[in-house]
C-alpha cells in the first residue's frame, strides 16, 4: 500500500511544473491590451524541440539553446494606460527571488523611460539552474523563469534575430 | 362449420420439413454471419483510424503551439537580455 501511494506521488510531483518563481499576475491578464503567457516544462519542451527546424538557422540556434533547459515560463502585459500594475505585483516575485540560490546580477534604472530591468541567476553548486528577468515600464511588465542551464550568451544572441536589432560587443581593450 | 375446422386442421397441422431443410439453414446463417461479423470488423478498423488519425492531429497541433510558444519565449527573454547589453554598453560608454 505504501509503495502505491508512493508512486502515486511520484506521478503526481512528475507532474508538477518545475516553475522556480510563482509570479502570481494572472489579475493582471483583465487590464492588459496585449497578454503573453508561455508555461512549457521539460517534457513540453523536448516535445517542441521534435518540432523545430534544424535547418532553419534561428530554429536550429532556439533547438540548441533548448539542451539543458527544463522549463520556460513567460509572463508578459501589454497595457494602454498606466497604473495597471502596481509595484506590490512585482515585489511579490522579487521576494521570491531573496532566496539564497538566487543572485542578482544586473539591476538597472532607467529614469527617463522609468524603466527598471533585473536579471538574477539560479545556481546550485557552482552550476546554473535557472534565470528570472523582470521588466517593467509604465505601460508593459515582463517576468521570466527559465529553468535549467541556460547559455546566456545564446539567448543573448538571439536578440540579433526575430528583428531585434543585435547589439555589436565592441573590442576588449588589452 | 366441420368444413371449416377440417379446413384449419389441415392448415395448421403439423408438417415435416424437407429433407436438408436444417442443412440450408445452417449454411445460409454461417454466411450471413461472417458479413455481418466482417462488417462489424471494417466499422471498428475505420473508428480506429479514425481516432489514431484525430490523435495524431491533435499531437502534432499540440507540438506547432508548443513551438510557437517557445518561439516566443526566446523571442522576449532574448529580446529583454538584448536591451540590457544595450543598456550596460550604453552605461559603459
Amino acid at each position: 500500500m505504501k509503495t502505491v501511494v508512493k508512486l502515486l506521488l511520484l506521478a503526481v510531483a512528475a507532474q508538477l511544473p518545475a516553475q522556480q518563481i510563482q509570479f502570481n499576475l494572472d489579475h493582471l491578464a483583465g487590464k492588459a491590451s496585449n497578454t503573453v503567457d508561455v508555461s512549457l516544462n521539460g517534457t513540453m519542451l523536448q516535445f517542441a524541440a521534435k518540432f523545430l527546424d534544424g535547418k532553419d538557422s534561428e530554429e536550429a540556434q532556439v533547438k540548441k539553446l533548448l539542451e539543458g533547459i527544463t522549463g520556460i515560463y513567460v509572463k508578459s502585459y501589454e497595457f494602454k494606460t498606466e497604473g495597471a500594475w502596481a509595484p506590490a505585483d512585482l515585489d511579490r516575485v522579487r521576494d521570491q527571488l531573496r532566496a539564497p540560490q538566487w543572485a542578482r546580477i544586473i539591476d538597472i534604472n532607467s529614469t527617463e523611460d522609468r524603466q527598471t530591468t533585473q536579471v538574477y541567476v539560479r545556481s546550485e553548486n557552482q552550476k546554473m539552474t535557472g534565470l528570472a528577468i523582470l521588466v517593467s515600464e509604465p505601460k508593459e511588465l515582463t517576468v521570466v523563469n527559465i529553468v535549467g542551464n541556460v547559455d546566456l550568451n545564446s539567448l543573448a544572441e538571439l536578440g540579433g534575430h526575430f528583428g531585434i536589432p543585435k547589439v555589436e560587443t565592441p573590442p576588449q581593450k588589452k | 362449420m366441420d368444413w371449416l375446422e377440417e379446413e384449419l386442421r389441415r392448415a395448421l397441422a403439423r408438417k415435416e420439413p424437407e429433407p436438408g431443410f436444417t442443412a440450408r439453414v445452417s449454411a445460409r446463417s454461417r454466411a450471413g454471419g461472417r458479413g455481418a461479423l466482417s462488417r462489424r470488423w471494417l466499422a471498428t478498423a475505420a473508428s480506429v483510424l479514425v481516432l489514431a488519425g484525430s490523435g495524431a492531429g491533435y499531437r502534432w497541433y499540440q507540438g506547432v503551439r508548443a513551438k510557437e510558444q517557445v518561439m516566443a519565449a526566446v523571442r522576449i527573454a532574448g529580446g529583454k537580455l538584448n536591451q540590457v547589453q544595450n543598456r550596460v554598453l550604453e552605461v559603459a560608454k
